[in-house]
C-alpha cells in the first residue's frame, strides 16, 4: 500500500444553512482544493445519510460533482449512518493507497435542518432496529438514556460529569468560528439553578438538553492524495496513518455487556496498530460526543483512561485544551454540531488544522499524532482514524 | 386474544435469538430457515430504563417510557414501560399490545408493567 497524505481541508458554517444540499457539499471542496493549491481531482467521495429522505434528492454525488465542475471525474456517495464521514474517507484512502487513484476528494454534507427537529429525530431514528427497537418510538436519545444511566449505576458517573462535558466543549467552540453553538455554559446554570428545569429539560433522563448535540447542517471535506503529490503541496505533511472500522449488534440489547462499546475498542485498537502508535502517543483527539457520555465512555474505550475513570480524568481537567489529552478542541459534536454525513470528515478537519498548528486560539500545543473516533448507530459500526504529521 | 413475541431457535446448536438472524450467531449454521420459532417469556428484570420527553412525531403521548429487559430465559428485549417509578432490578411483566400507530399499519409490540 502507498502512504497516503490530506493535503486540503474545507469546511462550512456548522448552523442552518438556505443552501441546496449539493452547495452545502461542494463549498468546502472548493475551499480545500484551494487550500492544496490544486484545481482537479481523480475522484469524489461524498459522505451523507439523508438525502433521498430529508431533502428528496438522490445521486448526491453526481450533482456535487458536476456543481464543482469536475466531471468526467468519478463520483459516488458513502452512507454508513452518523459513521458515513470516516467511511467516506476510508474509501478515498483505499483508492489512493491502491494505487487506483492519486487524488481524490471527500466531502461529508448533510442538510437536516430543512425539516424540524421531530423529523430529524424520526429520520435519524431509521438506523435502529426496525421491528426490535423502532417500532416502540425508541430514538438515538432515548437508546444514550438507557445507557447513561446503566453507566452511572455501574461506575458512578453523575449528571455533574456529564454537564462538565457540555460546559468544556461549548467553551472550545467559541474558539471555533464555524461552530453552531457559541454560547458560554456553567454546570451551576445548567443543573443548580432555579431555572435549571426550564433551560436544561429533561430529553431521555437521565439525559438532558445540554447533553444532546444540536441539529444541524454543514458540510466539511479533505482531499487526500499519494506522497508524490503532497510533496508538490509545499504544506505540512499530515499523514493518514491508520484506519480502524468495527460493527456490533444491530440491536443495543444483544450486548452481552450493556455498559460496553466494543466496536469503539476494536476499531481504535486496529487504527493504532495500523499506525504503529499507542493511545498514550495521542496529542489530540475528536470524539464522537452526539451525547456527552458518550466523550467519556469513548474516552475510555479507545484506551486514553481505564474502563470507569473517564470520568476522573475530566474531573481532573486532562481533556481540556492544555490538559494532557485535550478532547474535541474544535467543540466537538456538542458544540461544532453534528450534521451526520458531514462530522466524520469534519473530525478529520480539525485533526489536520491542529497537526499544521493552524488552529489559531484553539491551537493544541505541538500533538504530532492525532485521532479521531466516529460513532455509527449505537455503536454499531465505527471508524477510527489516526493522523500523523511528518515534517 | 393472547399475542407472542418470538425468538428463533437454531436447530443445529439450539443457540436463541432476539431478533431473528438469517445465520446463526453462535454456530455459523446458514442453510436458511433452519430456525424453530418459539414464544419468549413475559417475565423478566429491568436492566436500564428511560424517560423520553422528545418523541417522534407520529406518537400522540407527551413521555414514553422505554427499557430494556432481561427476560426469565436469558434473552434481552427493549420494550415500552408502563410504570410510574420506574428502577434498575425492578421485576416486570410484560404483554403485547399496539406499541406503534401508523397511518395503515399497527405495530404490536412488549409492554412491561411492574410485577
Amino acid at each position: 500500500m502507498r502512504d497516503v497524505y490530506a493535503i486540503g481541508i474545507g469546511i462550512t458554517s456548522f448552523t442552518r444553512l438556505e443552501f441546496p444540499l449539493s452547495e452545502i457539499a461542494a463549498y468546502p471542496v472548493m475551499m480545500a482544493l484551494k487550500d492544496a493549491g490544486i484545481r482537479k481531482v481523480d475522484h469524489l467521495y461524498v459522505a451523507n445519510m439523508g438525502s433521498a429522505r430529508v431533502n428528496h434528492q438522490t445521486g448526491l454525488a453526481s450533482a456535487v460533482v458536476d456543481t464543482l465542475s469536475l466531471t468526467p471525474a468519478g463520483a459516488e456517495v458513502i452512507e454508513n449512518g452518523p459513521a458515513s464521514g470516516a467511511s467516506a474517507i476510508k474509501q478515498g484512502f483505499l483508492a489512493v493507497a491502491s494505487g487506483m487513484h492519486d487524488v481524490v476528494a471527500v466531502t461529508g454534507a448533510e442538510r437536516m435542518r430543512e425539516v424540524n427537529s421531530l423529523e430529524a429525530t424520526g429520520f435519524v431514528a431509521t438506523l435502529t432496529h426496525p421491528l426490535a427497537e423502532y417500532i416502540y418510538g425508541v430514538t438515538l436519545p432515548s437508546m444514550a438514556g438507557m445507557f447513561t444511566r446503566a453507566y452511572m449505576e455501574k461506575y458512578g458517573v453523575t449528571s455533574r460529569h456529564l454537564a462538565m462535558v457540555a460546559v468544556k466543549n461549548q467553551d472550545n467552540a467559541l474558539l471555533n468560528e464555524f461552530a453552531h453553538i457559541h454560547q458560554a455554559i456553567t454546570v451551576e446554570g445548567i443543573l443548580d439553578s432555579p431555572e435549571a428545569m426550564t433551560n436544561n429539560p429533561y430529553v431521555a433522563d437521565p439525559l438532558r438538553f445540554f447533553d444532546c448535540c444540536p441539529v444541524s447542517d454543514g458540510g466539511a471535506s479533505v482531499i487526500l492524495a499519494s506522497r508524490q503529490v503532497a510533496e508538490k503541496t509545499g504544506r505540512p505533511l499530515v499523514r493518514l496513518a491508520g484506519i480502524g472500522q468495527a460493527t456490533d449488534t444491530h440491536c443495543v440489547h444483544e450486548r452481552e455487556e450493556p455498559t460496553d462499546l466494543l466496536a469503539v475498542r476494536r476499531a481504535a485498537a486496529q487504527s493504532f496498530e495500523m499506525a504503529g502508535v499507542s493511545p498514550s502517543d495521542v496529542g489530540v483527539a475528536e470524539l464522537h460526543d452526539a451525547f456527552t457520555i458518550l466523550e467519556i465512555v469513548e474516552s475510555e474505550e479507545v484506551g486514553f483512561f481505564k474502563k470507569g475513570e473517564g470520568h476522573l480524568a475530566l474531573e481532573r481537567g486532562e481533556t481540556r485544551i492544555g490538559g494532557k489529552i485535550p478532547i474535541n478542541p474544535s467543540g466537538g459534536l456538542k458544540g461544532r454540531g453534528h450534521p451526520v454525513g458531514a462530522t466524520g470528515v469534519a473530525q478529520a478537519y480539525e485533526i489536520v488544522l491542529q497537526l499544521r498548528g493552524e488552529a489559531g486560539k484553539r491551537q493544541v500545543a505541538d500533538p504530532g499524532i492525532g485521532f479521531t473516533c466516529n460513532f455509527g448507530g449505537f455503536g454499531n459500526n465505527v471508524v477510527c482514524l489516526t493522523f500523523a504529521r511528518e515534517n | 386474544m393472547k399475542r407472542d413475541i418470538y425468538a428463533y431457535r437454531c436447530r443445529k446448536c439450539g443457540h436463541l435469538h432476539y431478533p431473528y438472524r438469517m445465520v446463526c450467531a453462535k454456530c455459523g449454521e446458514n442453510e436458511h430457515n433452519e430456525f424453530d420459532p418459539e414464544p419468549l417469556p413475559k417475565a423478566g428484570t429491568l436492566l436500564t430504563f428511560t424517560e423520553l420527553y422528545a418523541l417522534p412525531g407520529d406518537f400522540e403521548v407527551p413521555t414514553l417510557g422505554l427499557g430494556i429487559v432481561e427476560l426469565e430465559n436469558g434473552i434481552r428485549i427493549t420494550g415500552q414501560l408502563r410504570i410510574d417509578e420506574p428502577a434498575s432490578g425492578m421485576k416486570v411483566i410484560g404483554e403485547v399490545e399496539v406499541v406503534r400507530n401508523e397511518e395503515y399499519e399497527k405495530y404490536y409490540g412488549m409492554v412491561f408493567c411492574e410485577a
